[in-house]
């Protein structure tokens, strides 16, 4: 109990420590930063207490975004691991060429998707929801099929010949043992995934037709110099992040109960 | 032919197969888009386009060719992308140590160094330009913020993943710290390590070109945003979109060698 | 195995319905009317388009005129987001779209390479003789380096006014010179852009001959600081306030650029390394400033200029701002806001004497 006490209270610690040398500019002095382009955190806060109405609707056009793409590439990527796991001699070529996508940076892949996507529907917001969702999907397919597949196959050594020993069919096999073993590297893939969605779904923003949502939000008031704006919408971008990855943490706990 | 050199040739046959049939989807794509759209090589030109582009001769600005710029261009990224990439593995691999060996010190920072790699890059930027003053060490600095990430936690977990029975047998052997460190948990962890840095390489590269975007001049980044305002041939934009594919999949090869390299006993297993 | 065999079906099912949905609505889309008469009235044109929500703007400190123009008509101030091509133009999601008269307006116009060629099938809107027009591109740098470098600043401005002088007088000339130092852009573009840029520097949103470089005209600088105020949306309390109460005299200082043309040209510089951050790629939309390095006019007045290219989302003001730069081309609308959020910033004198922003649409033929 002792233990868990200070997984808490270490982090908040130092994130008090780091607010206050922050907001008393000991840590631009140290940096050699300076207050414009790292605005203190009481302004901060201050833009984001004025402007939550606004903050909030672009947030929430983010986590649609970000959810959406993560919920379809993540299934995606289960179902390519199955494929790839019923057919190994062909999915496991086909397995590395997938993940060949994940070396082509977003900033190229996101005006493509947004020229590919312009007749699905003669609403921008619609057709640039569907943009910025592919883009997501295609990052977090890969790192669900990659891990899901070795879930599939690293099973505990003889457990697949001893159901196959008592007369146990694929199916059988497949949702008695498989899937269950793929379970805790399904959530590998999630830790990735979680956070790499939200920076794409952001990155997506930059180029989308429809103007909306935290990324979007960032770049404008960048470009215009309005970085304590700027840095309320990066506050939110962490906040969906932590929120996000803290919801992964407990529905996480809940699966893996009693599995350890 | 032995079994593994069969299987081997199969392994390849099996790619081979695969990106025939993503070149058949691109295509099949790439001809509906051409009926269907004014100026389809905006759009998804045909693969065929974008190697005769390659293999033109034509200028298309500043005296150089479409492969010229993306080669030049591509020089000094990769060189950034390299620096950035040490300099990260560098501070990941002295926070993993220091996680490892103060408890207190991997509670209280292992959220942070999480929350920094949600903070987009174009928050990030201009700070660290006010603080350096330039762009290019910016660009160094920024790809480093974004790979030492995956070294750290990969290498954390190496560090942790070593057996305690092996830890308090060099314990009762009354080995130092150091010899603990050298002989048992850095030589466990090489793996972990060497999965981390599979991760960073491409990262390093991916990172490397956005961080270009920020301002004008040289690299691949630049080169790719100044072709999508079509201030040169959208032939440029496709040639990097490949180039950077087959890049970060060369530095992913790059980093399995290298682990091969360095863990010879792993050999005989037959790494994956 | 049934079991996966029917689940299997209903995904290909499924992925079949997706796409029939996906093709009729590619039927659906073909636009009914994209095209407009080229007897029409610009009130008429910009209504159509801003109903369907077919306006297009770069937005990023880019869109106060066409929302300015918006206003006029009294319609919503909205608009869709144009990538930094004509694609959107191209392909009829953008029905009225933003252009500047010496780069996307070429580009949509002739068909060299990165070219649209639709020749004059296409028709435009001028936000001069609209009213709503705001000035461009400046010269701008850091109220502290002027003050502590007045020779400096003084010299910058009379090689640079020396250069666009001259590009003005060549502009076949200076094309060439950009074509040759920068790192892209095609010469046939590149002559094209000077040429239209020797219209914005030499003429005023009035459609007025100016004769004189660089000057920064009371009225035209007025009505952007109106504009400006009345279209910037800072969500910032402190920096909106700041921006309410601004005046001209907050942003911009005349005497520089009076003493800088007034004297002989000859300088006693406090810094001779000095550098200037471009608002974007390097073209002939800053010839002035490549000439000026050219022909020796920097090296005359004992400075050694590197020009540096913008076009990343790092603005002009931040580099100046962090000292990367010491000068900075910008427009003045970007200034304003700078200048509002804190960055102390000055503007020493105005090169684009009027707007260069227009709304390109397609015309029947």
């Amino acid at each position: 109990m002792k233990n868990s006490k200070s997984t808490i209270i270490a982090p908040v610690t130092l994130g008090l420590i780091g607010v206050f040398m922050w907001q008393s500019q000991m840590l631009h002095r140290i940096l050699g930063a300076d207050t414009f382009t790292m605005p203190l955190p009481a302004r901060i806060f201050g833009i984001i207490t004025e402007n939550i109405a606004k903050i909030l609707f672009n947030m929430q056009a983010t986590v649609m975004v970000a959810i959406g793409g993560l919920i379809l590439g993540s299934v995606l990527g289960y179902l390519l691991a199955i494929l790839a796991s019923n057919f190994p001699k062909w999915g496991v070529g086909g397995l590395s060429v997938i993940s060949s996508f994940n070396a082509i940076p977003i900033i190229a892949i996101a005006p493509i998707l947004n020229n590919l996507t312009k007749d699905f529907s003669s609403d921008p917001n619609t057709r640039s929801m569907l943009a910025k969702i592919l883009v997501v999907m295609i990052t977090c397919t890969v790192s669900m099929s990659v891990n899901a597949y070795r879930g599939f196959i690293e099973l505990k050594p003889f457990s697949e010949d001893l159901m196959r020993s008592l007369a146990a069919n694929r199916m059988t096999v497949f949702f008695k043992l498989k899937v269950p073993n793929s379970v805790p590297y399904i959530f590998t893939a999630l830790r990735v995934s979680v956070p790499a969605s939200i920076i794409s779904a952001m990155v997506s923003e930059y180029f989308a037709e429809y103007i909306i949502g935290v990324g979007r939000q960032i770049r404008e008031n960048i470009v215009l110099a309005q970085y304590a704006t700027a840095w309320a919408y990066i506050t939110a971008a962490i906040t969906i992040g932590i929120i996000m990855y803290v919801i992964l943490i407990i529905i996480e706990g809940i699966c893996m109960k009693g599995r350890r | 032919m032995t079994k593994l050199q069969k299987k081997k040739l199969t392994d390849k046959l099996v790619i081979l197969v695969w990106i025939i049939g993503l070149i058949v989807i691109w295509e099949i794509g790439a001809s509906i888009v051409e009926t269907t759209k004014r100026s389809p090589q905006n759009v998804l030109p045909h693969l065929s386009q974008i190697v005769e582009s390659v293999f033109s001769s034509k200028p298309v600005s500043n005296k150089q060719t479409a492969w010229q710029i993306v080669t030049s261009n591509a020089t000094i990224t990769l060189l950034r992308a390299g620096t950035g990439f040490l300099i990260g593995t560098l501070i990941g691999f002295i926070l993993a140590l220091a996680m490892n060996f103060f408890k207190l010190v991997e509670k209280a920072v292992f959220p942070y160094l999480m929350m920094i790699q949600m903070i987009p890059i174009l928050g990030m930027a201009p700070i660290v330009l006010a603080i350096t003053q330039d762009i290019d060490k910016s660009r160094i600095v920024i790809s480093a913020i974004l790979t030492f990430y995956p070294v750290a936690t990969n290498m954390l977990d190496g560090l942790k993943s070593v057996e305690k029975e092996k830890y308090d047998l060099m314990h009762s052997l009354a080995a130092s710290n150091w010899h603990i460190y050298t002989k048992l948990l850095l030589p466990t962890s090489i793996p972990y390590i060497f999965s981390g840095l599979k991760i960073a390489a491409p990262m390093a590269i991916t990172a490397s070109i956005l961080v270009d975007t920020l301002q004008g001049g040289a690299g691949l980044g630049t080169m790719l945003s100044q072709s999508l305002k079509h201030a040169m041939s959208i032939y440029v934009f496709w040639q990097i979109v490949f180039f950077s594919a087959f890049i970060g999949i060369l530095s992913y090869k790059l980093m399995s060698f290298a682990e091969k390299m360095f863990s010879p006993h792993e050999k005989a297993k037959g790494s994956r | 195995m049934r079991k996966i065999s029917k689940k299997f079906v209903a995904l290909f099912v499924f992925i079949a319905a997706v796409f029939s949905v996906y093709a009729n609505g590619n039927k659906e889309v073909a636009p009914a009317k994209s095209y407009y008469a080229s007897n029409a009235t610009v009130e008429s044109i910009v209504k159509d388009a801003a109903t369907k929500g077919q306006v297009g703007n770069w937005g990023l400190g880019n869109e106060y005129e066409i929302q300015a123009l918006l206003t006029k008509y009294n319609l919503p101030t909205t608009y869709l987001s144009q990538a930094f091509d004509m694609d959107g133009f191209d392909d009829d999601s953008i029905l009225l779209a933003s252009a500047m008269t010496y780069n996307e307006l070429g580009l949509v116009k002739n068909d060299y390479d990165g070219g649209y060629g639709y020749g004059n099938k296409v028709s435009f809107i001028d936000m001069n003789s609209e009213g709503v027009a705001m000035l461009e591109d400046n010269l701008f740098t850091k109220a502290d380096f002027a003050q502590a470098n007045p020779n400096t600043v003084k010299a910058f401005i009379y090689a640079s006014m020396k250069g666009w002088e001259y590009a003005c007088a060549n502009p076949e000339e200076a094309a060439e010179i950009v074509f040759n130092n920068g790192s892209s852009v095609s010469p046939q573009h590149q002559a094209y852009m000077a040429s239209e840029v020797k219209k914005l520097v030499e003429t005023d949103t009035a459609g007025n001959p100016v004769s004189i470089y660089g000057k920064m005209d009371e009225t035209a600088m007025a009505q952007t600081l109106a504009l400006a105020k009345k279209y910037i949306k800072l969500e910032d309390s402190v920096a909106a306030k700041a921006l309410e109460s601004m005046t001209l005299d907050d942003i911009r200082n005349t005497v520089f650029w009076d003493e800088a043309m007034a004297s002989a040209g000859k300088f006693d510089v406090e810094k001779s390394d000095v550098s200037i951050q471009l608002k974007w790629l390097p073209q002939a939309q800053f010839m002035g400033y490549y000439v000026a390095k050219d022909k020796g006019y920097y090296s005359e007045v004992g400075l050694n200029v590197t020009i540096v290219p913008g076009g990343g989302d790092i603005g002009e003001p931040t580099a100046v701002y962090t000292g990367q730069v010491d000068f900075g081309v910008t427009w003045v609308s970007n200034l304003i806001a700078a200048k509002a959020a804190g960055m102390d910033l000055l503007q020493i004198a105005q090169v684009y004497q009027k707007s260069g922003l227009v709304l390109v649409y397609k015309t029947e033929e």
